[in-house]
């Protein structure tokens, strides 16, 4: 649950995947492409080439036509598999997961891993799984050895997730995972936190408001 | 509001009271004297803020966490010091945020290892009983197997006595046969002595002398007390070679009455004074059975009567009943002997437990007689009290 008190409402969203598939990328783009009222800038707390140590923040916020102030906040996990324990403490409390998955056809094995350490990991942090808002993300479809899309799409056709193709280098996919999570944020908490009552938020508006492009 | 790493730091977290009192004279010093810093509450850190003081806001993520304040210091001096104020709050941040993850982590890897341990010690405690269970199976089969082997020991052992029964029941019948037609035709010779009773003159007077009469008599009695005794003789030699059986080791139909007689049979040449035998034996189908191990099965368990009876040391019974119903045979043979303990009872059944003292027997009466009888597929059962005597229960099931 969102934390909130009358003026604000944050959001903790979380991107979660193997090692070096890209969500530190992720966030650095999102931090590039978009422009919303308020945009803090990417806390990147210790790496070591280039691997997350421990997590990478990006706060975001809006306000809503209420007056509330929307604020989301976007952790990355550490990938490496040594760092279960930081992994779970950055996942604790999150209210929505990006997963990045590697498209690279050698990284199957770790995506696997990774997924199947995700639902035990909400497991042990209180988080209810097969309600958690949840987007899959197949980064680095630029790859030559890349899974093609198809194959990818056919293996998770039975999955509830929403599905997304990206190439975090360039940002392409980057914004509209984003946006599927935000929407599927939005359909879980919305009615709860009176979003479209109280505050006048609409879905759609709830989404523009934190992907407003920058210029 | 949760302690976690990931919550909005305040400025009082962040910057400790000692901590303000070394920035605040610094930044005062630098901006001219007129100097505060207040959180985004309005509580102030150093300082005395005025109302009508410029301010600039400390943002670390998307809103001020504190503001710092000065009427008399330049715009852009209040600026410079906001910027410098943001790098030590950063680091400060950096720091707080990665320490508090890094307690979280360990407690998160903490109970990650407490879980293992638990699955561990679950499974060792799993592992520690089947290791216990799987010692007592082996310790079970090779008890079965002590007790396999004891049996073919008793099974040859029973085989050889019975052998040498045989052979020497054959030697025997031999010269048994001759002294008997021996004796016979020497009874008859005496019968030609007897006739010269009757003659006179001096061999009259001899025959008196010699005090013939009686001699003769006598002869005759002799002669026919060693009759006697060479039917005995011949008697137990039979018994033996029926109780061996040597000639019949394989299965056949008999009746366990007729096993019953012959066990007895057995025990009766030497059975001591003050114990009788009661039979109640009802007629009983014949079944197919090994009677060689019959035999010696009821001959142990009759022997164990007689033997505790002997120890109660006063005059007692045994009594063989036999009956049959639609099932099976149900033999039981009674006992008015010392009887056992609980103690006794629970060992009864065990190759070598014997209560009696040393060289007084193996103690495997009981223990082969069950083996027998499961080889027939039947059942024995104990039922004893001390000093009163002790009843065995044979059943042989019969095939519908
Ligand atoms: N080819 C290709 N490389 C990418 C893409 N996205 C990220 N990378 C590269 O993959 C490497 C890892 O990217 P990161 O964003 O640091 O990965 P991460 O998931 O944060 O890794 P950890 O922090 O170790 O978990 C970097 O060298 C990126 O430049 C992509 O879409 N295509
Ligand atoms: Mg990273």
């Amino acid at each position: 649950m969102p934390e909130s008190d009358a003026r604000h409402l944050t959001f903790k969203l979380v991107y979660y995947g193997p090692a070096q598939s890209g969500k530190t990328t992720n966030l650095l783009r999102l931090h590039d492409l978009l422009a919303p009222e308020l945009k803090g800038e990417v806390m990147t707390m210790e790496t070591k080439d280039d691997r997350t140590l421990f997590f990478d923040l990006l706060p975001l916020g809006f306000r809503a036509p209420s007056g509330l102030l929307i604020k989301f906040r976007l952790f990355t996990v550490p990938g490496q598999v040594a760092h279960d324990g930081t992994r779970k403490a950055v996942l604790s409390r999150a209210d929505g997961v990006v997963f990045v998955a590697d498209a690279d056809r050698a990284q199957e094995t770790n995506n696997g891993e990774s997924f199947q350490s995700l639902a035990a990991n909400c497991a042990r942090v209180g988080l209810d799984f097969d309600h958690l808002p949840l987007v899959v993300q197949f980064n680095k479809c630029d790859l030559p050895n890349a899974v093609p899309e198809a194959e990818i799409r056919d293996r998770w056709s039975a999955a509830p997730w929403p599905l997304v193709f990206a190439v975090a280098l360039t940002g392409q996919g980057i914004e509209l995972t984003f946006e599927h999570l935000l929407r599927t944020v939005y359909r879980n908490f919305g009615q709860k936190l009176e979003l479209q009552a109280k505050h006048g938020l609409s879905e759609d508006a709830f989404v523009a408001g934190a992907l407003r492009k920058a210029a | 509001m949760t302690l976690g790493f990931d919550r909005e730091w305040q400025l009082g977290e962040l910057l400790d009271t000692s901590s303000h009192e070394k920035i605040g004279p610094a930044l005062s010093e630098l901006l001219g004297g007129d100097f505060a810093i207040t959180d985004d509450a309005g509580k102030t850190f150093w300082g005395q803020p005025s109302p009508d003081a410029r301010r600039e806001a400390l943002i670390l993520e998307l809103e001020p966490i504190g503001y710092l304040l000065s009427r008399s210091a330049p715009a852009s001096a209040l600026m410079a010091a906001r910027n410098l104020m943001l790098v030590l709050l950063r680091a400060q941040i950096r720091f707080k945020m990665a320490s508090t993850l890094h307690l979280e982590s360990v407690a998160e890897d903490f109970e990650s290892l407490k879980r293992e341990h638990a699955r561990l010690s679950e499974s060792e405690t799993r592992y520690k009983t089947l290791s216990t269970e799987l010692d007592a199976r082996v310790k079970k089969q090779v008890g079965e197997l002590e007790e396999r082997q004891q049996m073919l020991y008793e099974a040859e052992k029973l085989a050889s006595v019975g052998q040498l029964a045989a052979g020497m029941a054959h030697e025997i019948n031999n010269p048994l046969g001759f002294v008997r037609s021996n004796l016979s035709t020497f009874e008859k010779y005496v019968g030609k002595f007897a006739e010269m009773k009757n003659a006179q003159g001096a061999a009259a007077a001899s025959w008196q002398a010699l005090d013939l009469d009686f001699i003769l008599e006598d002869s005759i009695d002799l002669l026919h007390d060693s009759a006697k005794g060479m039917e005995r003789i011949a008697r137990i030699v039979a018994d033996l070679k029926a109780f061996s059986n040597v000639d019949r080791a394989s299965e056949e139909y008999a009746d366990l009455n007729n096993c019953l007689h012959e066990a007895v049979s057995m025990v009766q040449t030497q059975l001591p004074a003050g114990i009788n035998f009661r039979f109640d034996l009802l007629p009983l189908p014949s079944i197919v059975c090994l009677p060689g191990h019959i035999n010696q099965l009821f001959f142990n368990v009759i022997r164990n009567a007689i033997l505790a009876i002997k120890d109660a040391g006063r005059p007692g019974e045994v009594k063989i009943s036999s009956e049959a119903d639609d099932e099976g045979i149900l033999v039981r043979i009674h006992d008015t002997g010392v009887g056992m303990t609980k103690e006794q009872l629970e060992h009864a059944f065990e190759p070598f437990y014997t209560t009696r003292p040393v060289g007084g027997g193996v103690g495997l009466g009981l223990a082969t007689a069950r083996n027998v009888i499961q080889a027939h597929s039947g059942r024995i059962s104990l039922d004893s009290q001390p000093d009163v005597g002790t009843t065995v229960t044979m059943y042989f099931p019969t095939p519908s």
